[in-house]
């Protein structure tokens, strides 16, 4: 498994440039391509949870801005212009810094939550080749990194000198630290049986013998706990007593307009697209294609599987659990924050302990 | 232990169920999506009638439409406007020349150039009281009934205030012009251009007080110009309206100029008048600087006795209050007088109560108005003839006459109205029925001998002609255009 990042190395070589020119070089071009991903993941997904929530409510949500006059679908899928313009209002609004706010913390703030998203990019595989830097402990790596924007939140809420949004920071600090735990601890079921950190030997490890969710009954259990688990880690109903509006009004972001809190949203959404894909490298395949699941297709289909549609999989894994996560938010009522510790106190921290103790047996034995 | 296990798996059912029911909707959305894309799509309009019959009675009162081309520009629609949202002009085309004005659909000639009519959609209630007069059936509300002359029609969102006014007038400027209204058309540019300049549309409060440039002019010149006017006007023996023409404010000119025209009227000299003036404009709370020069200006020559007087405006009225009585009493008010009183018990009560006020000394026209209006025999012809006796009607035609006066200063120009010279027998010629202009004619003849001034022989007219229910809206256009001058 190659990187970017080393392709990169080679192909430039021909410039003759000295060590510091070229990472620099090379930075800045990953860099944009990572602003790229997120900025249209944001577009997308935004237009998406729209068209979602709009269809689960009996609604049509956008239909009217269309992009050059191209409005999309007639019936429902109308409207995609509609992020972008929101995207050009967010950036054009006027900058508000509140008065008694703590300014460098609060200027500082939006730009820890995106480094964490950002960085979390650099070791996160989109197909076998495409990863701008090929860690071999990347999964580690990727764990490290999410867990960065918490800093963010805390300042953000901090900084404002507002009790909404320092509660909303004091709530996001304790969710997110909590729910890191079932994370781990199903994630550690994976680097268990695969023995490496590696995305791309877990994966292999997956093309061998079988995607990880079909593993064993505990690791099934795994993935869900897992799943569910980043839905809180993401802030996203059910889970978002952070920025419960209906409470703290928009939570640790209250004080926030314009490109910071543009910011914070495009991080929010790289979130959500970062832990999708992590879930489905680590337990849906990865790059593998679902034929492998059922063995009735002929030898030429395999074609499908090959390293140029690894991407296409990735993808379409990605985007089905970002639906499903869509489809919580739209489904469920927020949760209390008692009930929110009680799921992952009592009840996801004690099954994945046991999940991680019967998929060790379950090594042993098979 | 059982109790959190089953907690689990309540969880977990309540979960599927709950992602069960929100999938159900997101995959029929065919069926389910609710919204109505309101431009593009919009719900059918209930067909909804009220009333005895069905066919008459409109209740989506969806919006007033005209169909130009029958308006005979008779004014029934707008005059029956409760909120006053219509407004129409119409030029008439002078005598003899061959502009065809059409005909309607009802087969009537048209006799006039319906120059404006414009609803103001933003003052409209709704009411439909403007179809029912309609003679030709032109102005009606759309849809309903009247779907086949006009669809229905509720939605007219405008972006600015101003376009809540429709025009439905579609007479060209050259056909205004050929049919004489040249005048209407300046009037219009001045007002189009007004409004273009935002003049009455800012809200500036307009300051009494006159340009520092101007003046100078006017309170140093009247030393030079002034006195020679005043004076001309003292050995004339009275001072004319137009006088006032100096006080800047409208308001205050429509006030000075209307206790001037009834002081006139009860016959006083030119310093009882000023006085008047002075009183009423203080009344009103209107009296400036300014205007309080002017007067002084205007009363600086008559008598140097009256100038401490006019300042001291208050305590003349209180002696001009009285005044205006003694000069009904000169007027002679005679019991034969009251012979001309058609209706006999009207004619009985009035006698009666005039010969009571005799023996007390009263003032007879009060208490005969009083007596007759307790009868309720109180008609305009007997108002009218109480009113040519009585000072006090000078007082009570006198608000009316000088709100015209202050619509016509407001209009454009100032004009002229009381110091007018009766009018030409020749310009009741513009009366159509033939009956009616005879009567008018005689009316106008009768007065004319007996001397009286134009607004008093137009009263006349007015009474005369609505008693003997001939007085149709263009007889009272013309009555109108004779009272201010035209």
């Amino acid at each position: 498994m190659t990187s970017i990042f080393d392709s990169l190395q080679e192909s430039l070589a021909f410039l003759n440039l000295d060590l510091f020119m070229l990472l620099s070089l090379i930075s800045l071009l990953g860099g944009t391509v990572i602003f790229l991903v997120m900025a249209v993941n944001a577009l997308v997904a935004v237009y998406f949870e729209r068209k979602v929530s709009a269809f689960m409510q009996d609604r049509l949500g956008p239909m009217e801005v269309g992009i050059l006059g191209f409005k999309g679908g007639k019936k429902f899928w109308g409207g995609i212009g509609q992020t972008l313009a929101d995207a050009i209002k967010l950036l054009t609004k006027e900058d508000i810094l509140p008065k008694s706010s703590d300014k460098f913390l609060m200027i500082l703030a939006p730009f820890i939550i995106f480094s964490g998203a950002f960085l979390t990019f650099i070791g996160l595989p989109f197909a076998q080749n495409i990863v701008i830097s090929d860690f071999n402990i990347g999964l580690f790596y990727i764990v490290a990194m999410s867990s960065v924007g918490v800093i963010g939140i805390i300042l953000a809420g901090w900084s404002s000198n507002n009790k909404w949004s320092l509660y909303g920071a004091m709530r996001a600090a304790a969710q997110i630290i909590s729910y890191e735990i079932p994370i781990g601890l199903s994630l550690l079921l994976v680097v268990i049986v695969s023995g490496s950190l590696h995305l791309g030997d877990i994966v292999q490890w997956q093309e061998t013998n079988r995607w990880f969710i079909f593993h064993s009954p505990f690791a099934f259990l795994a993935f869900f706990i897992y799943f569910i688990s980043t839905v809180a880690e993401t802030n996203r109903t059910p889970f978002d007593i952070p920025e419960a509006e209906s409470e703290l009004v928009a939570g640790w972001m209250t004080e926030y307009s314009g490109f910071r809190w543009a910011l914070f949203f495009l991080s929010e959404y790289a979130n959500m697209l970062i832990v999708c894909i992590v879930a489905s490298i680590v337990f849906l395949g990865g790059w593998l294609s679902p034929l492998h699941l059922i063995n009735i297709f002929p030898e030429s289909w395999y074609i499908l599987d090959g390293p140029a549609l690894g991407f296409f999989w990735v993808s379409l894994k990605a985007v089905i659990l970002i639906f499903v996560m869509m489809w919580f938010r739209w489904t469920f009522p927020r949760l209390r924050v008692d009930q929110l510790m009680y799921v992952c106190w009592k009840v996801f921290i004690p099954f994945a302990l046991a999940n991680l103790f019967f998929v060790s047996l379950w090594e042993l034995i098979f | 232990m059982s109790e959190y296990l089953n907690n689990i798996v309540y969880g977990v059912k309540s979960f599927l169920t709950g992602m069960k029911l929100t999938m159900d909707h997101f995959r029929n959305k065919k069926e389910l999506v609710a919204t109505l894309q309101y431009p593009h799509e919009k719900w059918p309009v209930p067909e909804r009638n009220i009333g005895f019959n069905h066919s008459e009675y409109n209740l989506i009162r969806s919006r007033l439409h005209v169909d130009i081309d029958d308006c005979i520009a008779c004014m029934q629609c707008e005059r029956a406007c409760p909120v006053d949202c219509i407004k129409i002009d119409s030029i008439k085309p002078p005598k003899g020349s061959e502009i065809d004005c059409g005909m309607t659909s009802n087969d009537t000639q048209k006799k006039m150039i319906v120059s404006r009519f414009t609803i103001d959609m933003s003052e409209c209630m709704y009411c439909n009281l403007c179809v029912f007069p309609c003679p030709e059936d032109c102005i009606y509300m759309v849809g309903g009934p009247n779907a086949e002359k006009h669809e229905i029609d509720y939605e007219f969102s405008q972006y600015k205030r101003d376009g809540m006014i429709f025009e439905f007038a579609d007479a060209t400027d050259e056909a205004i012009r050929d049919a004489g209204g040249e005048k209407w058309l300046d009037q219009r540019d001045v007002k189009l251009a007004k409004h273009n300049d935002g003049v009455e549309l800012k809200g500036e409060v307009k300051s009494v007080k006159p340009d520092p440039i101007t003046a100078p002019i006017k309170t140093d010149t009247p030393i030079s110009t002034a006195k020679p006017a005043t004076q001309t006007s003292e050995s004339s023996g009275e001072l004319e309206i137009k006088s006032f023409n100096d006080i800047s404010d409208k308001m205050c000119r429509g006030i000075a100029k209307k206790a001037f025209m009834a002081a006139k009227r009860a016959d006083k000299d030119a310093v009882a008048i000023l006085a008047d003036v002075a009183q009423a404009l203080s009344d009103a709370g209107k009296m400036t600087e300014d205007i309080q020069s002017i007067l002084d200006r205007l009363s600086a020559s008559p008598s140097k006795a009256v100038a401490p007087a006019v300042e001291a405006g208050g305590d003349v009225k209180v002696e001009s209050v009285p005044d205006a009585p003694e000069a009904v009493e000169m007027k002679e008010f005679d019991i034969k007088d009251l012979n001309a009183i058609e209706d006999k018990m009207a004619r009985g009560t009035a006698k009666k109560a005039f010969i009571a006020t005799k023996r007390s000394g009263e003032d007879k026209v009060e208490a005969v108005r009083k007596a007759l209006t307790d009868a309720g025999k109180l008609d305009t012809a007997t108002e009218d003839l109480l009113n040519s006796f009585s000072g006090a009607a000078a007082k009570v035609s006198a608000p009316v006459e000088a709100e015209k006066l202050a619509e016509s200063t407001e209009e454009a120009v100032v004009e002229p109205v009381g110091d007018l010279p009766l009018f030409e027998i020749a310009d009741l010629n513009g009366i159509d029925d033939k009956m009616t202009r005879g009567m008018a004619k005689k009316i106008f003849m009768a007065g004319k001998r007996t001397g009286k001034t134009r607004t008093e022989v137009i009263a006349d007219l007015r009474a005369g002609l609505t008693e003997a229910g001939k007085l149709d809206d263009a007889t009272n256009t013309i009555l109108n255009k004779l009272g201010s001058g035209n």
